[in-house]
């Protein structure tokens, strides 16, 4: 009888362990380890310190004054096969502003081209300059100094100042090359443009 | 009698009211600007940086600006700050360095009346005290208003309160009656029985054979359904909700603040990584929003350091499977949500779906493939309509295969 009861007791000890871990701030238990962790070295996993690149990452930053080739020259056909070369990305320097509002957009404008500009606007922009641009988006409110894009200031602004704009900032606003680049930055320019318009 | 003065009153307070707006209007109208044009202009053009009142929104707050500066500073401010900046203007200097070096935008279409408009329209503003203690008495009232809702609640809990004391009452009377209908014979045979204590009745229950082994299956069945699950959770990270280095919440950010997933973890259109955003994408708000918070001074403080942040990664797939957001998201039209659960109501993320094979598949099984506008289907599609009518699942282009996502 000792025996039987002893041993119940241990059981319902067993099972009440698999199942009692605090499963929010631990992943459980594993079963076979080295399937689920990758032998090489993964960008966004780090399982164990890594011995040789700085603060123990995997990851590390592109070698100083590289160029990603998609950020420099990119070749993209367009509908009607015309092909497009140069984005004219390097040719400016943090103080060219004047001659920013030069440059000319090198994507051309088409249905396709404007609705992907929209929906890159949506995803970078819309949070502070607002759907329709008119500086009300939910940031905008906390952020301050955004302004509508039909404003006296900003509605008459050339497609190159825009590209700066969200190259290298304005105002306010930080540069945000790093999350778009510049075929991307293009696109955004064209549904800007016509933001600019009020429509 | 009293009704009729404070009628009397209010009728002399709304006089007073409506002809100081008068005034005040007969007053714009004389002097140079048009105050409602000006309206217009410094609401497109100028709240986004300044309040007609004296607070600072990021620039200076333009009330009394006219007698703190000349027109003609004004005029020449407002069409080239930077060209007054540079001429060596003292308060301008001034200015520009106690307002963090940032100028202010050019408007050099300008001219004197839109400044004059301008002008008027700020001087406006600020003239009307009285409206604005108008409008807080209207607030006053609405919150008495509110203060209804309040009443009726405890009017709610004092109906309640009486209830209850009624069914007590109510309960008390028939105990009295039961107990006075009883005979005296079986209130005395009562009282001589001994009552069994609670442990000897829980002694005879044991003893019952059935009810021991009743117990002891009971618990050999539910602590073998716990350890079933207990061995099919593990691997399994299902309720994964770790403790952050930050306490970044993304009900906030994602939620109400309406930041599209996409504008922090960039990689998540382009790549197989969704990528976790560097402090510099953190900064493009919070070079302004929160700084003294103690958790965004965690994030100053990494780039001061120039050590990373070490969020920890809740989402998981085991080295064996291959996953790429890219697919699922820019070619399937996925929303992050979909894998991810409510992310936009966490405050702290967790793994609500299990990303288990079975989970995968379930979803290969069931998703029709998002091949509209997509010339790589075109073929896939046509070859698919030659034999079967329904529509294209992921299964039916080799969502099931194992070297799909195994190798």
């Amino acid at each position: 009888m000792n025996n039987r009861l002893a041993g119940l007791l241990l059981f319902t000890a067993f099972a009440a362990g698999l199942t009692s871990c605090d499963r929010t701030q631990s992943t459980g238990w594993e079963f076979a380890p080295n399937m689920y962790n990758s032998v090489g070295y993964e960008a966004q996993t780090q399982i164990d310190p890594n011995a040789i690149n700085p603060h123990g990452m995997n990851m590390r930053l592109p070698v100083e004054g590289t160029v990603a080739r998609r950020n420099y020259h990119t070749t993209f056909k367009t509908g009607d096969s015309t092909e497009v070369h140069d984005l004219m990305m390097y040719n400016l320097t943090r103080n060219d502003v004047e001659a920013s509002e030069t440059l000319v957009n090198p994507v051309p404008l088409t249905e396709q081209t404007l609705a992907e500009g929209e929906v890159l606007y949506k995803r970078n922009c819309s949070h502070c300059h607002g759907a329709t641009g008119g500086a009300d988006g939910k940031v905008a409110d906390i952020y301050n100094g955004v302004p509508s894009y039909t404003s006296d200031a900003v509605k008459n602004l050339p497609a190159g100042r825009i590209f700066f704009a969200i190259t290298y900032g304005k105002g306010r606003m930080w540069p945000h090359a790093a999350q778009v680049n510049p075929e991307e930055r293009w696109k955004i320019v064209h549904f800007v443009q016509k933001l600019q318009k009020g429509s | 009698m009293l009704h009729t003065i404070t009628r009397k009153f209010l009728l002399l307070i709304t006089i007073v009211f409506l002809s100081g707006q008068g005034v005040f209007a007969q007053e714009a109208a004389a002097g140079a600007g048009d105050a409602a044009a000006g309206e217009t202009l410094f609401k497109n053009n100028c709240k986004q940086c300044h309040s007609p009142q004296d607070k600072i929104v990021v620039g200076p707050g333009l009330k009394g600006i006219e007698e703190r500066r000349d027109f003609a500073w004004i005029k020449s401010w407002v069409q080239n700050p930077d060209k007054v900046i540079k001429g060596g203007d003292k308060y301008a200097v001034d200015l520009f360095n106690k307002f963090n070096k940032l100028s202010m935008t050019a408007f050099p279409a300008y001219g004197d009346k839109e400044i004059h408009d301008i002008l008027a329209y700020i001087k406006k503003a600020n003239e009307a005290p009285v409206a604005a203690a108008g409008a807080a008495a209207g607030g006053a009232a609405a919150g008495q208003d509110t203060g209804g809702g309040k009443f009726f609640n405890i009017i709610l809990v004092s109906l309640l309160a009486i209830m209850v004391l009624v069914l007590v009452a109510l309960l008390a009377v028939i105990r009295l009656l039961s107990t006075l209908s009883k005979t005296d014979e079986s209130l005395t045979q009562e009282l001589a029985e001994p009552k069994p204590s609670f442990g000897e009745n829980l002694k005879t229950l044991f003893s019952n054979a059935t009810v021991r082994s009743a117990i002891i299956w009971l618990f050999i069945i539910l602590g073998t359904k716990a350890t079933l699950d207990g061995l099919f959770s593990i691997g399994v990270h299902q309720g994964y909700a770790p403790a952050q280095p930050i306490n970044f919440s993304h009900k906030l950010h994602a939620g109400d603040m309406e930041i599209d997933c996409g504008y922090c973890h960039t990689g998540v259109y382009k790549g197989k990584q969704a990528g976790i955003p560097s402090s510099s994408i953190c900064m493009n708000c919070h070079n302004t929003i929160k700084r003294e918070s103690p958790e965004i001074q965690k994030i100053y403080r990494a780039i001061e350091t120039n050590t990373p942040v070490q969020w920890v990664r809740v989402h998981n797939l085991p080295d064996l499977a291959y996953f790429n957001h890219s697919q699922h998201t820019a070619v399937g039209g996925l929303d992050c949500e979909n894998c991810h659960g409510d992310i936009k109501n966490m405050e702290v993320v967790q793994q609500r779906h299990s990303l288990t094979m079975g989970w995968c598949i379930d979803c290969h099984r069931q998703t029709d493939v998002n091949s509209k506008g997509n010339a790589y289907y075109d073929k896939l599609l046509s070859a698919h309509e030659q034999v079967s009518s329904k529509p294209m699942k992921v299964e039916d282009i080799g969502g099931l295969e194992c070297a799909k996502c195994h190798y």
